[in-house]
């Protein structure tokens, strides 16, 4: 009877995925070109990113960009209370079993490496794939490594929750004073401010990629090392 | 070579959704990410590729073992 049901459920599921699907790959009509060809032939000099992709979401969708950094906010700030209400005093398990060797050695050789990867996608996120998410992603995963191979003497200071905390509410502070500051030279919300002291329109996403990255970087860091339980 | 890894992605999709163990079912989520990062870097979108190899295979994975370690891992 139990498998009954669950075969009528995935029957259902798969028609319901097929409505879903079935008038995308039916219809004929050509796909829209209008905003393809725009962003091919301008987004370079108006934004001058070379990679289009963060020319469309830093130079001309930035307010989308702060909507999800809001968000990225608002999840790591649940996540982190839910984890502080449900902690409880963990029973003394004594030495872990899965620290060997192996793991102290190999993380934490691989933890700068990967950081300094994370800032080269953090960095060049305007000529290269990559960018300020991206980026921060990678640096949460070395700061992931740095704590699973540093032992319990000598944690490094980055991953400090102290510090962490520090850092993300900075990277924000930047974020949105980056945003506000075209308002006050009168140009406009999230409008390229680098313009009036002459500086070339990229750096404007270069510093918006960069303060997202470190804001994403530190959030995410600090959620998945609290989730170890590998904090101070 | 996309129609493999399509059908790579299915049949990942398939044991995720049918695996009894939820330690096993993490692992296949996590090469289901890995899978279909390689597939948007194919069809040329490198930097999404980057996003889901870090964020599916790497960070959600982390979150997913950290919950699983406080039940008793599979299905009763």
């Amino acid at each position: 009877m139990r498998r009954l049901w669950s075969l009528l459920w995935s029957v259902l599921g798969l028609a319901l995925a097929a409505l879903l699907a079935g008038p995308i790959l039916l219809e004929d009509s050509p796909w829209p070109t209008l905003t393809r060809d725009l962003t091919e032939g301008r987004a370079v000099s108006e934004t001058g990113a070379l990679n289009l992709v963060s020319s469309l979401y830093l130079g001309y969708r930035a307010y989308d960009t702060l909507g999800e950094t809001i968000v990225l906010l608002l999840g790591v700030l649940g996540t982190l209370g839910l984890v502080h209400a449900a902690s409880r005093p963990s029973p003394s398990e004594g030495p872990r079993k899965l620290r060997t060797e192996f793991l102290d050695v190999a993380s934490g050789k691989l933890g700068p490496i990967v950081l300094v990867f994370g800032f080269y996608v953090m960095f060049y996120g305007h000529v290269s794939p990559g960018g300020g998410f991206q980026g921060g992603v990678v640096l949460a995963s070395g700061l992931v490594f740095l704590a699973l191979g540093s032992r319990e003497a000598v944690f490094s200071p980055l991953v400090r929750a102290a510090f962490l905390k520090n850092l993300e509410a900075t990277a924000f502070l930047l974020i949105v004073s980056s945003a506000l500051a075209g308002l006050l030279l009168g140009l406009g919300f999230f409008a390229d401010v680098g313009r009036v002291w002459g500086l070339p329109s990229v750096s404007f996403i270069v510093a918006l990629n960069v303060s997202i990255g470190l804001k994403v970087g530190s959030s995410l860091g600090l959620l998945c090392l609290v989730l170890l339980e590998r904090v101070r | 070579m996309t129609l493999v890894l399509l059908l790579i992605l299915l049949a990942l999709g398939v044991a995720v959704a049918v695996s009894r163990n939820l330690l096993a079912g993490i692992l296949f989520l996590s090469g289901f990410s890995l899978v279909s990062a390689l597939l948007f870097y194919i069809l040329r979108a490198p930097d999404v590729a980057i996003t889901e190899a870090a964020v599916g295979a790497g960070v959600s994975t982390l979150i997913f073992l950290w919950t699983v370690k406080d039940t008793d891992g599979g299905d009763a």
